[in-house]
């Protein structure tokens, strides 16, 4: 599959055969820690100062190298689609090599980060439990109730969430069979053929 | 046994054979028993026609002493001894001491439930539901290719009696650490029940 670039996309590219390699290698530097933080828009201007072009160029420049490597993330494009998604754009070889080892290299990262866009359910992050014997309360005395305090902790969208719960000793053993049984539902058949065959 | 003054009264009264005979006594201890133990009860309970020659004040009051002291008894679990020192303070023939001890043996089980499903505690698991999902892509990433769970955790909150659940998703690995606590909780509990 290549990669489908605009005209106004091949423009922005268009400025970096104008450089040399360390300074697009440091672009494509740039551009992968402006998709881990955000951009900071004062680097464009240093980076323009010393290269005697305007401040626009750069973040163009930058730009176009951001949106190349997560589109070819995005859609994990084998080597040579991406090496022929670039050599339309005519740059030298070197200047192709140069890309493609960006992209390999990074692919993973962006990927990661790209995943964390997806709509967001909170996630588990891990469990901590107790066990409670209550004795009495305010309306009965003499009780013995065993319980399991469970302190559930979440994560979503970065924020770190937890739930204290509680529930009772057949109620666990019930949770522990059921999600025992979920567990073993990856390791069926059906699921098998699935993930062999959805690729 | 603290008992108010109104209550204590009320509960004497009703050992006097004169203003209660035994088949009356019974009958306003079981009505007592179903007000407190049978949700659907109302004011209906003392509508039974031997009930209907006492004057319906002294019913309620005598009614509500018999309730408020089992309650107190149901509460601090009284045996038959404590029981019946009461009882026999309160002036109570053997006769009606017995027919006390047996209604409250008979309701016994159900009275202790309900007094201690009353208080507030942390919301309270109750079930689980789990989804197996295989994500193929979103719309920022193609070629996802990964199993995932949706677990949710049915809550049951006593006081508002409210049903929120709590939905969560996880990979693999997650769930496998989220069973292996649970069991790890669940052989400390048969560990304690052990010793």
């Amino acid at each position: 599959m290549l990669l489908d670039l605009s005209e106004e996309h091949k423009e922005h590219l268009a400025f970096l055969p104008k450089v040399d390699s360390a300074v697009v290698a440091e672009f494509g530097r740039i551009a992968v820690e402006f998709l881990r933080r955000g951009s900071n828009p004062k680097i464009y201007e240093g980076a323009a100062r010393k290269l005697s072009v305007s401040s626009d160029t750069v973040q163009h420049g930058v730009e176009g190298l951001i949106y190349l490597l997560t589109e070819s993330s995005k859609l994990m494009i084998s080597e040579l689609d991406f090496q022929d998604s670039v050599f339309i754009l005519g740059f030298p070889e070197e200047l192709n090599k140069l890309l493609l080892q960006l992209y390999l290299d990074n692919r993973k990262e962006i990927r990661t980060i790209l995943s964390e866009l997806a709509p967001d359910l909170p996630s588990y992050h891990s469990l901590e439990w107790r066990l409670d014997v209550q004795l009495a309360s305010r309306s009965l005395r003499q009780q013995i109730k065993p319980s399991v305090t469970i302190k559930l902790h979440l994560n979503q969208n970065g924020d770190h969430n937890t739930q204290v719960l509680q529930t009772d000793p057949a109620t666990l053993l019930h949770l522990v069979q059921q999600l025992e049984q979920a567990l073993e539902e990856m390791k069926t058949n059906h699921c098998r053929r699935v993930v062999r065959n959805i690729k | 046994m603290e008992l108010s003054e109104y209550v204590q009264k009320g509960f004497q009264m009703l050992a006097d054979p004169g203003s209660f005979d035994s088949n009356t006594f019974t009958l306003l201890l079981r009505a007592a028993f179903q007000s407190l133990l049978d949700a659907q009860a109302d004011e209906a309970v003392l509508d039974h026609p031997d009930l209907k020659h006492i004057d319906p004040v002294v019913l309620k009051h005598r009614h509500a002493a018999a309730a408020t002291y089992i309650l107190e008894a149901g509460k601090q679990r009284a045996d038959r001894s404590t029981l019946s020192t009461y009882l026999e303070d309160c002036k109570f023939d053997s006769e009606r001491i017995e027919l006390f001890w047996t209604e409250y043996q008979n309701n016994r089980n159900s009275l202790e439930i309900l007094l201690g499903s009353i208080g507030r505690s942390l919301p309270h698991i109750t079930d689980v539901s789990w989804r197996l999902e295989y994500q193929i892509k979103t719309n920022q990433l193609d070629k996802m290719y990964r199993p995932a769970y949706l677990v949710t955790l049915n809550v049951e909150n006593t006081d508002s009696r409210s049903h929120p659940e709590i939905s969560f998703s996880c990979n693999m690995e997650q769930l496998q650490d989220l069973v292996g606590k649970l069991k790890d909780a669940s052989k400390s509990l048969e560990r304690a029940t052990q010793l």
